[in-house]
This record gives structure tokens, C-alpha cells and sequence, in this order.
């Protein structure tokens, strides 16, 4: 008899309970809600106050809960709510709300396919006109905007530009006598020399597969040259053809002779700065951010350099842009809104308060990277003076870019010769243009 | 005595199975509780992934509850799951204890019905349900999520509950009647204490998938005040790398209340059949 | 003795809130995706009807679907053979009386609790060729192991799934226990003093006696086996090569990387269908005879 009265006691105290502390999570819910709730409409007529939502990444909540907070109280008529994701998070999110109509009015996107996808459907703000009249050509940098830019149409505030080099252990080098290489051919040599000394040469690692692709694209840039490999990243050009086979024959020389870690296949690329600190690795191709990375884990930044990978031409090195995208739904209000917050997060104080948050050099002209960063200068240096070419995760579409991905693992494995991988990649790119 | 010999005998090779056994388990929760441990320059200092560090990097616990905010998020899902589960339970219990014992027609037909909820991917539920929220104006609301959740977990619910109750003879309900219960009476006071075991067990299970649910929080919830633990902890998640030991701190704090729970409710395992049946 | 309920509204009243909110959240998104999957869409654009063809195309044009379903299935086997065997046994061992039973208990279901992204990292780390637990292990033993478990789409499916099966048992574990309790310790002596031994009584009592706990534990492992995301997202997304290429994690791709959202839920209903069919019958089948 006892236990009957003690469950149903539990459980009806356990829903009083939850009612009592509920009332005050839903009264929190509600008021929460009513600021990001209709996002597209606005709520700019009760309080005089124009409230806008932004997406972004929560790595960057540190700085910008205080950056918003003192935006707001510095602006009676403007309200941000930021809402953070993580990167995969956000993806989700955005695709979700777009389908159901409830983008934010500002959100955190990349360049390239991901960003497209959103302009291609109608879901962003056409900036074009806006950037002519506030004069963005003599802000922000040409590199940046264009890849902001999608078929005429600038659908993006550029938030970050970044140029991928080759990081590589200074005293590694030193230690077996090596120098920065100036050929292709001087590049495998310094492999052969780092293997044979116990070192891994190249840290990499393929989970989902960007991080391998960073080494095969400049494998094709190598071996096809600068104008077939942008025809190639168009689909101007087949890739079935002995450029490609060249470069994924090459790739598979590479791991063949252990030059990647072992198991890199399924190694998740956020590790591949372990080995790099560790010593186990010599080399790593990174963006500039690896510097402000490698100051935060508390490394010596004295013991690594960078370089442009020589390949052909001019040995052009790859870049990307990060970008605000803006719902094509804002009104004149709204987005002025959201660009005051904009400029504000970006204007000089606050990227010098918090650096660590910022990808630096900003996409800004005349912008620059604070001096501890001593590499930054000499890679930001290689995309004006060697060129850059869009990096391949973006210039394809997922799905084509996935067929790149899996015929990468399946060289590797041997589970595919470099003839049948080249054909492979091809099969995806006609069957994505056929879809 | 042979007899006594064997039950020996049975007992120590019952302990060396569960100590080997326990061995193989551990391996993955000691590389967690160790790496939970470690600053970030003990992961540069080349430390074997089983080795403790030099000194026990406190600061990763306290990070999750300051930078983290992992109390927030505690809280919040404490809030979500204390009221779901009960709720939810209550709900399934009712639904089972209809298809039952009461004359319902096509109760089988019914049951089936109900199962179809636990096959569906929450993927694809994803977009339909926040087009409705966002009509409603759910989004972002604790009542959307439970209601969600409720939704989600019916099926389960009803799939053990109904289970249970149908081992339950029904001489126990004509005694009820005879003695003069209704259809509330019974459920309440007859139905209900017997199957202990299985509501302790869905008590526990329920407030797991509650508490560790990501996908559809992370759609239906904005506010960041408002996140629960799954989401909060992919905010320890860098872009470029992550800090192991840091998240590793959050999922070990993370795991603390729902450990309480399932040590609360596991007790009710061992009440069985055997003393209702002779009541 | 006939029952003396009588049909009346009263009754569908305890059935009415699950009724109302499973038609909401469940059977609205189930008719949602049985109508997009009709169609080619990219989740903002315009809808074109498609029929079935994407169905079709699935089945007969897309090799990574017919590698996910294969998959799947091998993952069912193995959830079925190896997961409800272990769970069941330590389910048994565990009901016996004995000191730390309480202790035990928790520590085996102790995996399910910890958060996904946190199994994921762990697994990975042992199972890392270099430096993983198991082949550090084995060369402590002498060993010369440099597999690479994850890596190797030979084996990769089946190292996912031991991260999988130590994550999961507890649950099974602690519905089997909770049956096991449900089997009167009276009937038990009885079949003793009828001569019973320890096997027989195990096989031919106890598990006919626990036939509900087995069907709820059959059906949520087969729904868990054909649902898998978590742990095979985190270990491998889907690689090497498709070689842990799983319908969902498949079907995520299809909705939210490559944007054919028709497809991905082509799949999803592709999933519930065949989940319906080898359920179902079961389900009603054991629910028949009472």
C-alpha cells in the first residue's frame, strides 16, 4: 500500500515542481522569444526600437556577448540578439529555417557552395546596390568581395579572408638540414629525408575530407597548371583526363611511402596541429589563423614558417572568404540595423580589444594583423604576389565535392586506382549537371 | 557437499566474468576521466593518451561552469526533462492502461498505430514541426519542446508500459471491481504500483534521451539562455581544434544528474510481481 | 466471468492526449515527408513533381544507397546476434543476489549515459593506430599490430560498432533486468521441485515468461540498428569511402549537404517502411495470443 502512495506522490511533486520552476523558464522563453521569434518582420513600430537577430558561431561568444552588449546600450534604437551555433550546427540550423521561412536577420555564412545556396534560392539580401552607394571597393579588399560575389550579384559583408600555406617545423628543418623548397621535385626530396628520420612529413587528416583535398588540389594545380585547373574547378574541362590521373597517382605514391599518418583516413582534421606541436609532423597546410592557434595552445611560434607549395606557374596558393549574408525579407531598417552592428563588430577597437576572435587580417584594405602573428604578413604576402584560386570544398557543390572526397579515401585504400578515381570524379560532376 | 561446492564454485566464476568484463568497460570512461584532466599543454607534450598528467588541470571544470556556462545548461535541461518525463509518463501510462484493459475497439490496430512514432528519423521531422512552431509562434519555447518530446517518446512509452501491463492477470482486476473501483480508482491505485519496475525503468531511459537530446533542441531553441546540455556542450567544440580536456571536464559534469536519477529509480528493479500477486 | 467495462467515452478519454500530441508531432511530419519525397526540391525553391523516381533512382542508379541499406542491415544482424545476447546474459548475471550488485549494475549502464560527441572521441582515440589503446596494448603483449581500425574499410563497419555496441548494451540491460523481475520467483521454485535444472529452467520458463521484455527489446533494437547516426557521424562520417555509409547518415547528406531534399526523405520513408514491415507483423503477431 505504501509504495502506491509514494509513486504517485513523487510523480505528482515532480510535476508541481516542474510547473513552479517551468513558469518562470516559459516566462523567460516568452520574452526571449518575442525578440527573435518573427525575425523577418521586425519589431520596429511599439518601442521605437528596431530589434535584429544574427547567427554566428559560438567560438566567437567570448567576444561578441560584450561587443553586443555595449552596442546596445550604446544605440537606443537599434536591439541585437546573437544566437550561436556550432560549424556544423549552423549549417543545420540555417538550411532548417530556411526551408521553414524563419532565417534571422543576419547569419554567419562561408563562401563558395555553402553561401551560393542561399543566394541561388532568393534567400539573401542583394547588396550590390548598398555596396556601390557606401563605397565597399575602397573598403573592403577586391579578393574578398569577389568572393562575396555570386554571378553578378554581391550577397555578402566579408568578414574574413583566408589564404592556405604550408606550415612547417623550422628546427625539423633545420635539424636534417633542409631548406624551403623551391621546386616540386626539391618538396618530395625534403619528404623522402623526413621519412627516412623517423618523421611523418605531411600531417593530415581526411574525416570528411577537406583537409586531404587541401594537398590533392594543389597535387592538380601542379600537374595541370593554372588555367586547366580553373577549368577543371568550372567543369569546363573533364576530369577524367591525365592531369587528374597524374596528381591522384602522385597522391598515392604519397601514402604508399607513409608520408600522411597512419590511419589518416578517418583522423579527424581538428587533431592535425597535435602532431605538428609534438614534432611527430613537420608539415601542415593551414590558413593564417594557425598562428593565433598555435599562440593560444601555448606553442613557440619561432619554431614554424610557411610556404608556397611550388607547383606550377606561379605556384598559386588557395583561399577562401567568410561572409555576413542578410535576409532578403529585411526591411530598409532592419538592414541598416544589421550594417551599423556590422560595422560596429568590426571597427577598429573592438578588433584590437579582442584579436583572438577576429580572424586577422580583416578583408579590409590597409588592414593588418597584429605583430605577434609573425607569419601572417609573409602568407597574406603569397596570395598577392603568387595569386590564389578558389579552394575546391567551395567552387564544387557538396555532392560533387563529397565524389572528390570518396575517391580520395578510396586511393588511398586501394580500393580504387588513380585511373577509376579520375573517372569517378568525373561520374559525380555529370551526374550532379544532370540532376 | 556438492551442492555447496557448485554455488561457490557458480559464484566465483559469476565474480572473474564481471571483473573482466569491467576491465574491458572501463578502458573508454578511464581515457575520459583522464583526458578530463589534462590542459592543453600536456596534449602538446606529446602525453601518452592513458598517462595523468603532472598536475590536474582544475581549471577545465571550473571553464565549463564559468566560460561553459554548463550550469545554465544543467539547469535548463533539469527544467525540460523534470517536466517531460513525469508528463510523458503520465501520458503513455494512461494510453497503455487503455489499450489494455478497457473495451476500446481494434486495440491491437491502435497499438501498432502508436508504433510507428518510435521508426521515424528525427531528421525528417525536423522542418515540418518548425514551419508549424514558427506559425504558432513556438520557436524558442520551453512548452514547444516538451510537446515535442512528449510526442516522441510516446511510443516507447507505450510499447513497455502496455507491455507490463498485459503480465498482469486480470483476477486482480476483478478483485478491484468487486471491490468497488472504477476505471480511475484502478488505474491509480491498483495498475500503477504494479508496474513499478517498468515506469522506474522508462523513468530512467526517458530522462537519458530527455537530457542527452540535441537535434531537435538545437532547431526549436535560439536563445542561448535557454539551451540545454547537448547543445551547450558543442560550444565547447572549437572551429579549428578542440580543447579535449576542457569538453571532456563538460560531458564528465554533464553526466552527474542523470546518474543520480538512474541510482534513484534502479532500486525499483528488484520490487517485483511476486509480492503483488500475493496481496 | 465477462469483464464488466463498459465501452463508453470514458475509456478513449485515457487514450486522448497521446492520441492529440502523437497526430501532431509524429503522423503530421510522417504525410509531410511521404508528400516532399514526391518531388525534387532543394528546400527553399520551387517544388517539381518527380512520382516516385526518386524512389526509383535510389534502388536502381545510386550504388551509395544499396551500400547504406546493405550496411544497415549487417548492423541489425550484428545488434540482434551479439548486443541483446550480451545485454541478456549480463541482465542475468547481474539478478542474482550477490555484494556490489548495485555497483555492477551502474557501471555497465554507465556508457549510455555519456554524451555522443563524447563516445565519438573517445572511440577514436582508441582505436588511433599510433597511439590507441588497442595497439599500444598489443605491443605491450608483443604484439605487432599496426591495423588501422577505423581506416581499413574492411573492418571499419565492425570497429564502429564495438564503440556502438559498449555505448548501447545498457539499455536492453536494464529492460531485461526490469522483465527478469517480472517472473514470479513462485513459479520458479515450482519448476525446481519438478526437477528442473539451472539450463532447462533458464530456456524453456524464464524466457517464454519474459516473452514481453522480449518484444519490446527486439523491436527498440531494431529501430535503434536501422536509426544509427551518432557514433558512425562522429567516428567516420559514412567513410572511408562508404564503407560505414549508413541510411542515415546517408539521408542526412542527401537533405543538408547536397540539398535534394526530396531524396533524403525519399530515404527516411524508405526507412520507416522497411522498419514497418519487419516490425509489424512481429509486433502483431506476439500481440495476438495473450
Amino acid at each position: 500500500m505504501k509504495s502506491k502512495k509514494i509513486i504517485s506522490l513523487l510523480l505528482a511533486s515532480l510535476m508541481l515542481l516542474s510547473v513552479i520552476i517551468t513558469g518562470c523558464g516559459n516566462g523567460g522563453g516568452e520574452s526571449a522569444e518575442s525578440k527573435s521569434g518573427t525575425e523577418t518582420t521586425g519589431t520596429s513600430g511599439g518601442s521605437g526600437k528596431t530589434s535584429v537577430t544574427f547567427w554566428t558561431l559560438s567560438t566567437r561568444q567570448e567576444a561578441l556577448d560584450e561587443i553586443a552588449e555595449s552596442f546596445n546600450a550604446a544605440n537606443d534604437d537599434v536591439e541585437v540578439t546573437i544566437s550561436y551555433y556550432d560549424t556544423d550546427g549552423i549549417k543545420d540550423a540555417c538550411k532548417v529555417a530556411a526551408s521553414s521561412g524563419t532565417l534571422p536577420n543576419m547569419w554567419f555564412n562561408w563562401g563558395g557552395s555553402l553561401g551560393r545556396f542561399y543566394v541561388d534560392n532568393g534567400a539573401t539580401y542583394d547588396l550590390t546596390a548598398y555596396a556601390k552607394e557606401n563605397g565597399w571597393s575602397d573598403i573592403f579588399t577586391s579578393g574578398s568581395l569577389s568572393l562575396c560575389t555570386f554571378d553578378d550579384q554581391l550577397a555578402g559583408y566579408p568578414t574574413s579572408y583566408s589564404v592556405l600555406n604550408v606550415y612547417y617545423r623550422k628546427d625539423i628543418f633545420e635539424q636534417y638540414g633542409l631548406e624551403v623548397p623551391t621546386t616540386f621535385e626539391e618538396f618530395e626530396e625534403i619528404c623522402a629525408t623526413l621519412k627516412e628520420n623517423g618523421v611523418t612529413p605531411i600531417s593530415t587528416a581526411g574525416l570528411n575530407g577537406w583537409h586531404v583535398m587541401r594537398f590533392v588540389e594543389l597535387l592538380v594545380e601542379y600537374y595541370a597548371g593554372e588555367e586547366t585547373h580553373d577549368a577543371l574547378s568550372t567543369f569546363d574541362e573533364s576530369w577524367d583526363n591525365e592531369y587528374v590521373i597524374k596528381a591522384l597517382t602522385k597522391y598515392k605514391e604519397f601514402c604508399e611511402k607513409g608520408y600522411f599518418p597512419d590511419g589518416f583516413v578517418t583522423a579527424n582534421p581538428d587533431d592535425t596541429r597535435l602532431a605538428m606541436m609534438t614534432g611527430e609532423c613537420a608539415m601542415d597546410i593551414q590558413g593564417q589563423w594557425y598562428d593565433g592557434q598555435i599562440l593560444s595552445d601555448g606553442g613557440d611560434l619561432s619554431l614554424f614558417g610557411t610556404f608556397a607549395l611550388p607547383t606550377s606557374g606561379t605556384s598559386r596558393v588557395s583561399a577562401f572568404a567568410e561572409m555576413t549574408q542578410f535576409n532578403a525579407n529585411n526591411s530598409a531598417e532592419e538592414l541598416e540595423a544589421c550594417m551599423r552592428f556590422m560595422d560596429y563588430y568590426y571597427n577598429d577597437e573592438n578588433v584590437e580589444q579582442y584579436a583572438d576572435f577576429y580572424n586577422l587580417p580583416l578583408p579590409k584594405i590597409g588592414s593588418e594583423a597584429p605583430e605577434k602573428y609573425i607569419n601572417i604578413p609573409t602568407i597574406m604576402e603569397t596570395a598577392e604576389t603568387n595569386g590564389t584560386f578558389t579552394i575546391t570544398d567551395q567552387a564544387f557543390p557538396s555532392e560533387v565535392a563529397d565524389g572528390l572526397f570518396n575517391v580520395q579515401d578510396a586511393v588511398a585504400n586501394g580500393e580504387m586506382t588513380p585511373e577509376e578515381g579520375a573517372a569517378a570524379i568525373q561520374a559525380a560532376v555529370e551526374a550532379y549537371q544532370s540532376k | 557437499m556438492q551442492g555447496k561446492q557448485k554455488k561457490i564454485f557458480n559464484k566465483t566464476a559469476l565474480y572473474v566474468i564481471l571483473a573482466l568484463l569491467a576491465l574491458v568497460w572501463i578502458v573508454p570512461v578511464f581515457t575520459l576521466v583522464v583526458t578530463a584532466l589534462k590542459s592543453k599543454q600536456d596534449f602538446y607534450s606529446g602525453i601518452g593518451l592513458f598517462q595523468l598528467p603532472e598536475n590536474i588541470a582544475w581549471g577545465n571544470f571550473i571553464n565549463a561552469f564559468t566560460k561553459g556556462r554548463l550550469f545554465t545548461y544543467m539547469k535548463n535541461d533539469l527544467i525540460v526533462s523534470g517536466f517531460k518525463v513525469p508528463l510523458g509518463i503520465l501520458v503513455e501510462a494512461l494510453a497503455a492502461y487503455a489499450l489494455t484493459r478497457l473495451n476500446i475497439k481494434h486495440k491491437t490496430g491502435i497499438f501498432i498505430f502508436f508504433l510507428i512514432g518510435m521508426m521515424l528519423p528525427m531528421q525528417a521531422a525536423l522542418v515540418p514541426i518548425n514551419i508549424i512552431y514558427s506559425k504558432l509562434n513556438l520557436l524558442n519555447t520551453y512548452f514547444g519542446l516538451f510537446y515535442v518530446y512528449i510526442g516522441f517518446g510516446i511510443s516507447f512509452g507505450i510499447l513497455i508500459l502496455r507491455g507490463f501491463m498485459k503480465g498482469i492477470p486480470k483476477d486482480i482486476d476483478e478483485a478491484a471491481y468487486l471491490d468497488g473501483c472504477n476505471k480511475w480508482q484502478m488505474f491509480l491505485h491498483v495498475i500503477l504500483p504494479i508496474v513499478k519496475p517498468a515506469i522506474a525503468t522508462l523513468f530512467i531511459t526517458d530522462f537519458l534521451s530527455t537530457w542527452n537530446e540535441y537535434l531537435l533542441a538545437s532547431v526549436i531553441i535560439n536563445d542561448n539562455a535557454m539551451k540545454t546540455v547537448p547543445v551547450g556542450l558543442m560550444t565547447f567544440v572549437g572551429e579549428h581544434g578542440t580543447d579535449y580536456g576542457y569538453l571532456c571536464a563538460g560531458v564528465l559534469i554533464a553526466i552527474i544528474p542523470v546518474m543520480i536519477v538512474y541510482l534513484f529509480f534502479q532500486r525499483y528493479f528488484v520490487e517485483g510481481m511476486a509480492g503483488a500477486v500475493k496481496s | 466471468m465477462k469483464k464488466r467495462v463498459k465501452t463508453n467515452i470514458g475509456s478513449y478519454i485515457f487514450l486522448m492526449p497521446a492520441l492529440i500530441i502523437y497526430l501532431s508531432v509524429i503522423v503530421f511530419p510522417v504525410f509531410y515527408s511521404l508528400y516532399i519525397s514526391l518531388f525534387k526540391w532543394n528546400g527553399i525553391g520551387d517544388m517539381e513533381f518527380v512520382g516516385l523516381n526518386n524512389y526509383i533512382n535510389l534502388f536502381v542508379s545510386d550504388p551509395i544507397f544499396i551500400t547504406a541499406l546493405k550496411n544497415n542491415i549487417i548492423w541489425i544482424v550484428l545488434t540482434l546476434v551479439v548486443t541483446m545476447t550480451i545485454a541478456l546474459a549480463l541482465a542475468v548475471m547481474l539478478n542474482k543476489q550477490f555484494k556490489g550488485r548495485t555497483f555492477f549494475r551502474g557501471f555497465f549502464y554507465f556508457p549510455c549515459v555519456i554524451a555522443p560527441i563524447a563516445v565519438s572521441i573517445i572511440w577514436r582515440w582508441i582505436y588511433n593506430p599510433s597511439v590507441g589503446f588497442i595497439n599500444e596494448f598489443a605491443s605491450l603483449l608483443g604484439l605487432d599490430f599496426s591495423q588501422s581500425w577505423l581506416s581499413d574499410p574492411k573492418v571499419s563497419i565492425y570497429a564502429v560498432f564495438v564503440a556502438a555496441l559498449w555505448q548501447a548494451v545498457g539499455q536492453p540491460m536494464i529492460l531485461f533486468l526490469a522483465g527478469l523481475q517480472g517472473v514470479s520467483t513462485e513459479v520458479l521454485e515450482a519448476a525446481v521441485i519438478d526437477g528442473a535444472n539451472g539450463r532447462k529452467k533458464f530456456f524453456k520458463i524464464t524466457i517464454p515468461l519474459m516473452k514481453e521484455t522480449f518484444v519490446i527489446v527486439i523491436a527498440t533494437l531494431i529501430v535503434a540498428a536501422m536509426k544509427v547516426f551518432d557514433v558512425v557521424q562522429g567516428l567516420t562520417g559514412g567513410g572511408p569511402n562508404n564503407a560505414t555509409q549508413m541510411l542515415s547518415t546517408y539521408m542526412y547528406s542527401q537533405t543538408f549537404t547536397y540539398n535534394n531534399v526530396g531524396i533524403g526523405t525519399a530515404i527516411s520513408c524508405i526507412m520507416v517502411i522497411i522498419m514497418m514491415l519487419v516490425i509489424v507483423p512481429y509486433v502483431s503477431f506476439t500481440a495476438k495470443d495473450d
